[in-house]
């Protein structure tokens, strides 16, 4: 055992005790703990947004080299304040507008080709999925996969004759699905469980290198 | 109570102080369970290893913050040094604004072990707010959204980003990502918009999500987790490319034995439940 002299390391490892102490029950140092972190996220966020967006991206173009295009930006921004006065309030609409207009524009034909049209390919039984018996196996499961569950979120025709054991054979893909995911999450937050206790036994107390 | 009942009220203290224990144990005592490395990985273990000094670099983006780090800061590590013991070229940027603490802190450990010279072999772009600004604007023009780098350089002055225009001068994007923004923006945009080879390395929460992808082709390879961290760690030692600290191998263990026991608490629940109901 080889403990850190670091102090903030000490500071670290006990930050961290305190919010495990929430699986106890919930207590004074891990509320301190939890408001510290929040108050420091807050700070982090708001200090990292105006050095690295507000400053370069708006104020030194503006006020330090007199590009005066940038006042457009500028009074765009200050509309979403608009909000705080009541008689002005509406003018939030046009940046809001703004963002909508453009942001659909850009985001649409783009998630048109990367949900849609791309995954609609890699369903469909091509030549090349077969160049092997395993991949042409999950190449048709998937197709079954993918036509079962769609027939289970149809709901205009009464689920009767094939389209019942069809939409059934749906929830089994479906429940695979989210067994696959809880499965997932569990890994997930195992794994930030061993990054903290390799934290603890390593940097920490120096009982694993 | 009878015994039935009991497993089925097994108080919450005990099962966190069991699960302490079987990760614990493992990090202090190791086992050495196999790893085994999965396709996905290995594919973006490629795609890297065919890279060299002479090709276009590689954009490395640290999507996540110091919650994920257990997840996807063994990658950066990993990627990095397979990156640097092949001389390929890296660009580092972040879409989380805690992203550049931890890609700096990677920076400074990796290129000193494989003695690479800044702006020469890498560089650091740091962080934007805005992805769909910055990711559609490094499509037509990088230096249009990174005019400087983290350090204040313009990025005209340094020897990797001095022709460096967009996507087409680069080899690869890996996004390092632990939700949004992250993969599915890189994805959006850099991929689907300007058809840029993109490989992915996520939280496990969010892997199932990014399999259709990696099945359809759009993604080049994916590291999904602490697993998916272990395996590409691996992939780096049997390469030769690194004889460092694997955390990620480290932990596997750790892993195997806490799902074990989680798996064998969601067992004997299951049969408290259903023994009491057959009563009832």
């Amino acid at each position: 055992m080889n403990p850190s002299t670091d102090p903030l390391v000490w500071l670290s490892a006990l930050l961290t005790l305190f919010i495990f102490s929430f699986l106890f029950r919930d207590n004074i140092l891990y509320q301190f703990a939890e408001h510290l972190f929040v108050g420091i996220s807050a700070g982090y966020l708001i200090a990292i947004t105006w050095h690295n967006q507000m400053l370069p991206n708006l104020f030194e173009p503006l006020f330090l080299q007199g590009n005066l295009l940038y006042i457009v930006p500028l009074l765009f921004g200050l509309c979403y304040f608009a909000r705080f006065i009541p008689k002005i309030g509406y003018l939030v609409r046009l940046p809001i507008a703004f963002m909508l207009g453009w942001g659909s524009g850009a985001i649409i034909p783009a998630i048109f080709q990367r949900d849609i049209l791309r995954q609609t390919q890699g369903t469909l039984l091509v030549r090349d999925a077969f160049t092997s018996w395993d991949t042409g196996l999950w190449t048709v499961i998937i197709l079954i996969g993918v036509l079962s569950v769609l027939i289970y979120f149809f709901f205009s025709k009464e689920r009767k004759g094939i389209l019942k054991p069809t939409a059934n054979l749906g929830i089994i893909f479906l429940m695979l699905g989210f067994g696959a995911s809880f499965g997932y999450t569990v890994m997930s937050r195992i794994s930030l469980l061993i990054g903290r206790f390799q934290f603890l036994l390593g940097d920490w107390l120096g009982i694993i290198r | 109570m009878d015994f039935f009942s009991k497993l089925t009220k097994i108080p919450r203290q005990v099962i966190y102080v069991v699960i302490a224990l079987a990760v614990m144990i493992p990090l202090i005592i190791p086992i050495g369970l196999p790893i085994r490395v999965m396709p996905k990985a290995e594919r973006l273990y490629a795609a890297i290893d065919s890279l060299g000094a002479r090709s276009k670099p590689v954009l490395i983006s640290c999507d996540f913050d110091p919650q994920s780090m257990p997840e996807l800061y063994p990658m950066l590590i990993a990627i990095l040094r397979h990156c640097m013991a092949r001389d390929v070229k890296i660009v580092v940027m972040a879409l989380w604004p805690q992203g550049p603490g931890l890609a700096e802190m990677a920076l400074t450990q990796v290129p000193t072990e494989y003695d690479k010279e800044y702006g020469k072999d890498y560089a650091f772009l740091g962080y934007k707010f805005g992805v769909t600004a910055i990711l559609l604007g490094m499509g037509d023009n990088i230096k249009g959204v990174f005019p400087v780098d983290y350090y204040g350089t313009p990025l005209d002055s340094l020897d990797i980003t001095k022709k460096m225009r967009n996507y087409k001068d680069l080899s690869m994007i890996v996004t390092l990502s632990a939700g949004d923004p992250g993969w599915r923006a890189w994805l959006l945009y850099a991929q689907a918009r300007y058809h840029a080879p993109v490989g992915i390395g996520v939280t496990a929460v969010s892997a199932a999500d990014v399999y259709p992808y990696v099945e359809t082709g759009q993604v080049i390879g994916l590291l999904a987790g602490m697993k998916g961290a272990s395996e590409y760690e691996i992939l780096v030692h049997e390469g030769k490319y690194s004889e460092g600290k694997r955390t990620a191998v480290q932990g596997m263990d750790a892993q195997s034995l806490g799902h074990l026991i989680i798996m064998v608490f969601i067992i004997i629940g299951n049969i408290g439940y259903f023994a009491t109901r057959r009563k009832k």
